[in-house]
């Protein structure tokens, strides 16, 4: 409350991206790049003022936000016949891009927002993803074509509710930010890598369906402590442990007390750390130095893939030299519960068909399931 | 005054038992200040094993087969690995994640939600307690047969319990081998078909090994659970018909969900799992005044799990569900497109 007894606004941002979304009713796989200018000659319109003005007209707390919106398509426009006090920041000039968005969003990071709302697709979520990484909480309103990360709301409606449990004080989770290619996608065929992590509420049954949300952070958090110390404490000493991206694999790292890359592949020995941001040659290099060699890996949540997806790194040559029985995966239970199977597509038919199987998962502390890998 | 939802969420009969079992419940309250008589619950144990064929010497009643199976568990796990399949009963994975020095879970993978028994085999190569429920919540499968079970029990090192607590659902069941496999137990309840879940009487049939690590066991139960289920059993035959309305509903509240076009499997129980695609499926129905299983801690998002009502809930579930249809969001969401 101010000195008159007021509620202190809460300031959010708001950052629509106006393409989004267009070029699927003109049966475009997406808006990146020359696309966009395809869409517009096919006559596709636009699908982010209803998503916006449903988010909008769904949140219930508010009198307890004031919003700050970038000029125009990407915010203004949205609010202006709102009952919620709005401010516009940043210049737009000419057609909105990539560049407008990660500015406008490191603008709102700068400004210290409580919460980023933005109306979008993948492409959009990894733009925010490279402006403010982990340094804001973020609600994510599903409007594009291709939208695969599991950082996305189910729909504009249970956007605006995750954005009031966010508001009435729930918990925050880290997300899947996927980068899809595009040009693969256009041609029938689904290929994606992990890009990044985003905060978000986290209330799990909003979140997107088919895609991993991991339980409110703390019960989560701790697990991941748990399986952590479950696996550091089987660690033997002249090994080489090649830890793959992913939150579960960083807290071995945070147990370990070594600083590891959040989507990199580390390496460590001795609980010291011996190689960062490894690619298969530094990883192939490392082999010739330790005989005994195990990879720590984590599958993505959603679709399972524990290599292939988020981490080209490991080759099939470099999953070779390991051996399939010096693979340790990890997971918290309830990542793994929501998966149908783990999945590795690494390439190369003969190294995925001496993966599948069934596969130990470490999911806590003196907990395993055995999980087939497809 | 706001109207009661409907209770779609704990596996019950919705049927009350026969006045006859009220009326001896009822009995049992003028004893209150007094625990149970011995020889009461002497006469129990006989009643159950007479109803499950098997010599009385192998039967251990308690308060409810969930107490019966942490028990187990608490007593078992010590020098054994606890294993499982996921998803399964919850409070069993709870006892096997609170005592259990190790415990393992072999994964059911949707759609077919079959258990590997290779991958079991293999995993009870070293001593282990092995604790199936099947049919399986929440899916409703029967998952072990009768040779798995005898494949498993053959190794002496591995203790084998086999949850039936839909077994009058299924009629399947292993109790007859307890006698000749010291080292099976089958944990049972009265709380579904019996229509009694409120009593919370459950019992093992259990073998040999089970058996005289229990024999010190004194469960005390309350007196009107004890009048309640030995009445029930002096005369079960409203079991069946229990069984056979609650079946004839199932069928009904199956083929009109697959007319809506939801993903259903066919059950072995008094439950039935249904893929409806929609997040948060379990709080749509809430909200609108009936409460169902939301299996998103267990199962990839949009498994519910639904019991059998009476029909007139049941026709208040498929209306709910027509409702939820009705949205345009959820029309897209709510389909067999299931992977």
């Amino acid at each position: 409350m101010n000195k008159d007894g007021q509620t202190m606004r809460e300031a959010v941002g708001l950052i629509v991206n106006p393409v989004a979304g267009m070029g699927g009713s003109v049966g475009l796989k997406g808006t990146d790049g020359a696309m966009y200018k395809r869409a517009l000659a096919l006559s596709a319109s636009p699908v982010t003022p209803k998503r916006t003005a449903d988010l909008l007209s769904h949140i219930r707390n508010r009198n307890k936000i004031e919003l700050l919106v970038p000029p125009g398509k990407m915010g203004e426009d949205h609010v202006a016949d709102l009952d919620i006090p709005s401010t516009v920041i940043g210049t737009i000039k000419g057609e909105t891009s990539a560049k407008d968005t990660k500015n406008i969003a490191g603008e709102m990071l700068r400004r210290r927002v409580k919460l980023l709302i933005f109306v979008g697709g993948d492409g959009t979520a990894r733009d925010i993803y490279d402006a403010v990484g982990l340094g804001v909480p973020v609600v994510a309103v599903p409007a594009g074509v291709k939208v695969f990360s599991s950082v996305f709301a189910v729909s504009a409606k249970a956007a605006a509710e995750m954005v009031d449990a966010f508001l009435d004080g729930n918990d925050v989770t880290e997300e899947e930010v996927l980068d899809i290619d595009e040009e693969a996608f256009r041609n029938g065929r689904l290929a994606s890598r992990l890009y990044g992590y985003l905060l978000v509420p986290g209330v799990r049954e909003f979140l997107q369906a088919g895609k991993e949300a991991s339980s409110v952070s703390k019960p989560s958090e701790q697990t991941k402590r748990e399986i952590a110390a479950s696996v550091v404490k089987e660690m033997n000493p002249d090994t080489l442990y090649v830890l793959g991206p992913g939150t579960t694999v960083k807290s071995i790292a945070d147990e370990v007390g070594v600083s590891k890359t959040l989507l990199g592949v580390d390496a460590i020995s001795e609980c010291k750390l011996v190689g960062t941001d490894l690619n298969e040659k530094a990883i192939l290099e490392l082999f010739e130095r330790y005989k005994s060699r195990k990879i720590i890996v984590t599958p993505i949540g959603g679709n399972g893939f524990i290599f292939g997806r988020g981490s080209k790194q490991f080759t099939p040559k470099v999953i070779r030299q390991v051996g399939r029985e010096n693979i340790i995966v990890v997971g918290t239970r309830d990542k793994l519960s929501r998966l149908e199977c783990l999945r590795v597509d690494t390439g190369d038919l003969e190294v995925d068909g001496l993966l599948q199987g069934p596969m130990d998962v470490t999911v806590g502390n003196k907990e395993e399931m055995l999980v087939e890998i497809r | 005054m706001m109207r009661e939802a409907i209770r779609l969420n704990m596996n019950e009969v919705p049927y009350p038992p026969p006045r006859r079992i009220i009326k001896a419940a009822r009995q049992g309250l003028e004893n209150l200040n007094r625990y149970a008589d011995p020889e009461h619950l002497g006469c129990l144990r006989r009643l159950l094993a007479g109803y499950a064929g098997v010599p009385e010497r192998h039967v251990i009643p308690g308060a409810g087969s969930n107490l019966l199976l942490r028990e187990m568990i608490h007593v078992f796990s010590k020098e054994r690995k606890v294993l499982m399949v996921s998803p399964s009963f919850l409070p069993t994975v709870e006892a096997a994640k609170q005592f259990a020095t190790k415990s393992v879970s072999i994964r059911l993978s949707p759609p077919e939600f079959d258990l590997n028994v290779e991958m079991l085999m293999k995993t009870v190569r070293e001593p282990s307690l092995v604790v199936i429920d099947s049919p399986n919540n929440p899916t409703g499968k029967i998952l072990i047969t009768r040779e798995t079970v005898e494949r498993l029990t053959q190794n002496v090192e591995v203790l084998v319990v086999i949850d039936e607590a839909y077994y009058e659902f299924s009629q399947v069941t292993f109790a007859d081998m307890v006698a000749d496999h010291p080292n099976l137990a089958i944990t049972r309840t009265m709380d579904k078909a019996f229509s009694l879940a409120g009593a919370r009487i459950g019992y093992v049939i259990a073998g040999e090994r089970f058996a005289s690590a229990f024999s010190s066991y004194d469960p005390f139960l309350p007196q009107c659970s004890l009048h309640a289920a030995t009445e029930a059993l002096a005369d079960p035959s409203y079991v069946m018909r229990n069984v056979c309305r609650v079946i004839e509903e199932r069928e009904r509240l199956l083929k009109k969900l697959d007319g809506l076009g939801a993903h259903v499997y066919s059950s072995d129980t008094n439950f039935v799992l249904i893929y409806t695609g929609l997040p948060a499926a379990g709080r749509r129905f809430r909200d609108l005044g009936v409460l169902v299983s939301d299996l998103t801690t267990q199962l990839p998002p949009g498994f519910i799990r639904v019991s059998v009502g009476t029909r007139e809930e049941n026709d208040v579930f498929l209306d709910r569900c027509m409702k939820i249809l009705k949205d345009h969001e959820s029309k897209r969401l709510f389909s067999k497109n299931h992977a």
